[in-house]
C-alpha cells in the first residue's frame, strides 16, 4: 500500500527547522481502499481558539482504521528513524477535513508529558482541491532565557495530494495550517512516538 | 446576564450611538503590530491615553457599577484591532485573581462574524458578537481567560475594533 522512499532525505537541511517532504508515497491502486476505510470512520467537528476543522476521533473507532494506522507506522517509522536519527515506532493518526474557513493557527506540537518525537501530515486527493491550506513553518528568534521574541514565516508547503511531510517536534517548531479559502483539504496527520 | 456565584457576564446593546462609534474609533491612532504568532496577530494601542476616549467611558463605567453593584474605576485601557487573518489566543490573555470587571466596547465599522470569547477553565462561557456600539461587562477571575476569534481571510473587508477597559473597585 505505502511506498517507502528509496532515497535518504537530508534531515535539517532546509530552514526553519528539520523537515522532509516526500511525494508519491501511496500506491495509486491503494487509494480506493484507503478511502473505503476513511468512509467508515466517524468524523466530528472540532472548534477552539486555535483551530476549526472536521476530524476523526483521537483513537480509531473501527478495526480497519486502526489497522491502517498500524500499517502506516510499520512502514514509515523505520524510515523516519533512519532519516531523522530519532528512534520511533508507533504513531497517533487521525483523518482531517479542512473546509472553507477552517484553519489551524500557529503552534508547536510539543507538550510536556507527551513524547511526540516527529509530526507528520499525508495529503489525500480531494474531489474539490483546496485553495489555501498550506503548511506554513516559522522561524523563531529566542532571547537569553529561551523565550520566543520574534516569529517569521520561513517555509510554505503545498498540501499536494499523495505528499508526506515529516517535521521535528520541539518547543520552537512553530507551524500552522493556513486557512482553506475554497475546496476541501483532506489529510492524515499525527505524531511518531518512541 | 449569566450570574455564576458572584460572577457577571452581560451585553448591553447600543451602549453608544453609531455616530459615537465612528468618532471614538477615529481617535484611536498609533496602533502597534503584535505578531508573536503562537499567541496572537493583531494591532494594539496600549494604553489608550486619549482624554476624549477615556471620558466617553464614564457613563459605561456607571452602567457596570450598577450592573455589578460595585463602585468601579478605570485602571487600564487598551484598544485591539483585528483584520483578516488576525486572532488573539486564550493563552496570550492575562490571568486576573482580583476579580476586576472588564468592559469591552465594540467600535468596529460594521458587524461581522468575529467574536470575543470568555472561557472558564478553557470552556467558552460567554460570547460577545461583533456589533458596533455594543458593550460587554464581564467579571474576570483566576479561571477566566478570553480570546478574540480568528478573522477569516474570506472576508478581507472586515475590521474589528474593541476598546478594552479594566475596572477595579474604587478605594
Amino acid at each position: 500500500m505505502w511506498r517507502v522512499p528509496d532515497d535518504e532525505r537530508r534531515w535539517g537541511a532546509a530552514p526553519p527547522f528539520p523537515h522532509v517532504v516526500v511525494d508519491d508515497v501511496l500506491e495509486p491502486a491503494a487509494l480506493a481502499a484507503l478511502f473505503e476505510i476513511l468512509e467508515d470512520e466517524p468524523v466530528e467537528r472540532y472548534v477552539a481558539d486555535l483551530y476549526a476543522f472536521d476530524a476523526t476521533a483521537p483513537v480509531p473507532t473501527t478495526a480497519a482504521f486502526a489497522a491502517m494506522r498500524d500499517d502506516f507506522a510499520g512502514t514509515f517509522a523505520p524510515w523516519a528513524s533512519r532519516v531523522t536519527g530519532k528512534s520511533v515506532r508507533g504513531v497517533d493518526l487521525r483523518a482531517y477535513a479542512y473546509r472553507p474557513g477552517d484553519y489551524l493557527l500557529p503552534h508547536a506540537d510539543h507538550q510536556d508529558g507527551l513524547d511526540r518525537q516527529l509530526a507528520f501530515a499525508y495529503y489525500l486527493p480531494s474531489p474539490e482541491p483546496p485553495t489555501g491550506g498550506e503548511l506554513e513553518l516559522y522561524a523563531c528568534r529566542l532571547d537569553a532565557s529561551g523565550a520566543i521574541v520574534e516569529t517569521t514565516s520561513a517555509a510554505l508547503i503545498d498540501a499536494r495530494p499523495n505528499r508526506l511531510v515529516v517535521f521535528d517536534v520541539s518547543t520552537i517548531s512553530l507551524h500552522q495550517v493556513r486557512e482553506v479559502l475554497a475546496g476541501t483539504r483532506l489529510s492524515l496527520s499525527g505524531w511518531f512516538y518512541p | 446576564m449569566i450570574p455564576v456565584g458572584s460572577r457577571t457576564a452581560t451585553i448591553v446593546d447600543d451602549a453608544v450611538s453609531p455616530s459615537a462609534v465612528g468618532e471614538l474609533r477615529a481617535r484611536l491612532t498609533g496602533y502597534a503590530r503584535y505578531a508573536l504568532v503562537d499567541r496572537g496577530s493583531y494591532d494594539a494601542i496600549e494604553p489608550v491615553a486619549d482624554s476624549t476616549v477615556r471620558a466617553a467611558l464614564a457613563p459605561l463605567i456607571a452602567i457596570a457599577s450598577r450592573t455589578t453593584d460595585r463602585q468601579l474605576a478605570l485602571t487600564e485601557l487598551r484598544a485591539i484591532r483585528l483584520r483578516a487573518g488576525d486572532y488573539l489566543l486564550a493563552h496570550h490573555d492575562r490571568i486576573h485573581d482580583d476579580y476586576p470587571i472588564e468592559l469591552v466596547l465594540d467600535l468596529s465599522p460594521a458587524a461581522s462574524a468575529a467574536e470575543l470569547h470568555y472561557r472558564r477553565r478553557g470552556q467558552v462561557m460567554f460570547r460577545m458578537p461583533s456589533i458596533p456600539g455594543s458593550l460587554a461587562i464581564v467579571e474576570r477571575g483566576p479561571t477566566v481567560t478570553s480570546n478574540h476569534t480568528y478573522v477569516s481571510k474570506r472576508t478581507p473587508e472586515v475590521e474589528v475594533v474593541r476598546l478594552v477597559a479594566l475596572l477595579g473597585d474604587l478605594r
